[in-house]
């Protein structure tokens, strides 16, 4: 393995990954017991509510956790990185990268944006960049 | 003791442990396997032809591989087979194990094998290459996940990169003096080794994660009936308990969801076996990386949430500690070989209580043998004790 690795859409992630190459971070929400949650699962893992949708969040949210990578998995990555979970503001919980600043200076608790950035023709990523404190 | 009928209740009469090394390029994971299994049968003063139950990897070549019935040609007349690679191994093992006893449904359970995780095609750490996709995407793996909590843990109540130190180095050290270790004679080990080492993944150092090779081991689980007649002192299966989260290493694992894994089941283990945690002699737990030892000291209720690393600072989880935590080694440092280091934890507190161990806690009656943890998102806990 050389490159980084790129998703494979499923029935379940297909939306999600065609919400990010329009520029929309989309995020399952359960109508029944109004949860979101993210990894897409086949039923609510709240309520086991099969017919949620896919909605469109903010884009903004939090560091909940973050680890400075220096050893990656596999080539195709540029390590050091920030791998960081964040919580939206809409509740859910993400893995994803904070970019723009170097690794070390992510916190837990800053302020973060979406920014997405093209990986392959058909894979667009969500990444976070830190914004400006909440008002 | 776990099962109603005292005769059925469940016990350890056999362990073995193959060589541990970071290869054995002589040996396929097949051929450890079988050493393991017929050694647990061996020590337990058993003959293959007394096992009707098989909790054993099969890997092949030959039979159908990670079909555990292909046993079935080699041990006889078996009634009890398991597929799912942690069912044959480790706390997880033992429990499905001493369930199907108690019950009825079989007698004499091997549990164990070998797995082997480190010959990829690269050399690629742990856990990568998996497709999980929203989590590899990323470079995550399983270090880096429970880095993530890790972090969590420093993040809301100061514990330093030097507590994690002490841990690493004071287990690394129980291996270093360790013949069967894979670090044996490697240290011994500061706390300023440790922070020296390389950078892993924040706040992971090199020598604060576990060490990856090679090895298989089993044991041997019947009932106190059968037990009696056999040459090793019995070791007694007083309570167990197992407890689930999420996806593990596809769902990021959450602090607030599996910071303190292992505390329901600390709570249903303690609860049926009448004695407390304060009370257990040795603990064997699940060193994948340092932070692991600090965060089951505090879901096993050793102390307060948060309160883990000055437990360690105390000297508590050292030989001659109030605590003392994996006198082989652990994971750190004897062994983490894929799957078997599951069974190699429960190994070690059976030999703590036969009274065998190379570094054997003195009067040793009570053992809490743990496995996984925070960034598995899935944790077994059993309590053994010597009869």
């Amino acid at each position: 393995m050389t490159a980084r690795p790129v998703p494979l859409p499923t029935s379940l992630s297909a939306p999600f990954w065609e919400a990010t190459r329009r520029g929309q971070l989309m995020i399952p929400h359960c109508a029944r017991c109004d949860r979101w949650f993210f990894t897409p699962e086949l039923a609510c893992p709240g309520c086991l509510e099969r017919d949620w949708t896919y909605r469109e969040v903010r884009g903004t949210g939090t560091v909940y956790s973050v680890t400075v990578v220096h050893r990656a998995p596999s080539p195709g990555f540029d390590p050091p990185f920030a791998l960081a979970i964040i919580e939206l503001d809409e509740g859910a919980m993400m893995l994803s990268h904070v970019v723009g600043v170097p690794p070390e200076e992510v916190r837990i608790g800053q302020r973060v944006r979406v920014r997405m950035r093209e990986l392959t023709a058909q894979i667009t990523l969500p990444e976070f960049e830190i914004a400006p404190p909440k008002a | 003791m776990l099962g109603a009928d005292p005769a059925r209740r469940p016990v350890i009469v056999g362990v073995h442990a193959t060589e541990q090394a970071l290869s054995l390029p002589g040996r396929t994971a097949h051929d450890l396997a079988l050493e393991a299994a017929l050694g647990a049968i061996r020590d337990a003063g058993l003959d293959p032809s007394d096992v009707d139950g098989a909790q054993l990897d099969w890997s092949g070549p030959g039979g159908a591989p990670g079909e555990g019935a292909s046993w079935a040609r080699m041990l006889n007349d078996l009634a009890w087979t398991s597929d799912s690679f942690l069912d044959n191994a480790g706390v997880r093992g033992l429990l499905k194990a001493c369930a199907a006893i108690a019950s009825g449904l079989v007698d004499t359970v091997v549990v164990g094998g070998c797995r082997l995780v480190s010959r990829g095609a690269d050399n690629s750490p742990v856990g990568a290459g998996l497709p999980m996709e929203f989590a590899d995407v990323w470079g995550s793996y399983v270090v880096a996940q429970f880095a993530l909590v890790a972090a969590r843990h420093m993040h809301l109540f100061g514990t330093t990169s030097h507590q994690l130190a002490r841990v690493a180095a004071t287990i690394r050290n129980n291996g270093t003096t360790n013949p069967e270790a894979m670090m044996f004679r490697r240290g011994p080990y500061t706390v300023q080794d440790v922070l020296a080492s390389r950078m892993i993944a924040t706040p992971f150092h090199l020598l604060d994660c576990c060490i990856v090779g090679e090895g298989g081991a089993a044991f041997v689980v019947t009932t106190a009936q059968r037990a009696r007649d056999l040459p090793q002192p019995p070791v007694a299966v007083l309570a167990g308990a197992m407890e689930y989260h999420r996806v593990a290493y596809a769902d990021p694992p959450i602090y607030d969801e599996v910071g303190q894994i292992g505390r329901k089941a600390a709570a249903r283990v303690f609860g049926r076996a009448g004695v407390g945690v304060q009370d257990v002699d040795v603990f064997s737990l699940y060193d994948a990386n340092s932070f692991e030892v600090i965060r089951q000291l505090e879901a096993l209720g050793l102390c307060d949430e948060g309160e883990g690393g000055p437990l360690v600072d105390s000297g508590a989880i050292e030989l001659g500690g109030k605590h003392p935590v994996n006198p082989d080694g652990g994971c750190l440092a004897h062994a983490w070989n894929g799957t078997q280091q599951l069974s190699l934890r429960v190994i070690e507190a059976v030999r703590q209580l036969r009274g065998t161990a190379v570094h054997q806690i003195p009067q040793a009656r009570l053992a809490a043998v743990a496995n996984a943890g925070s960034g598995a998102q899935h944790y077994e806990l059993a309590l053994l004790g010597a009869l």
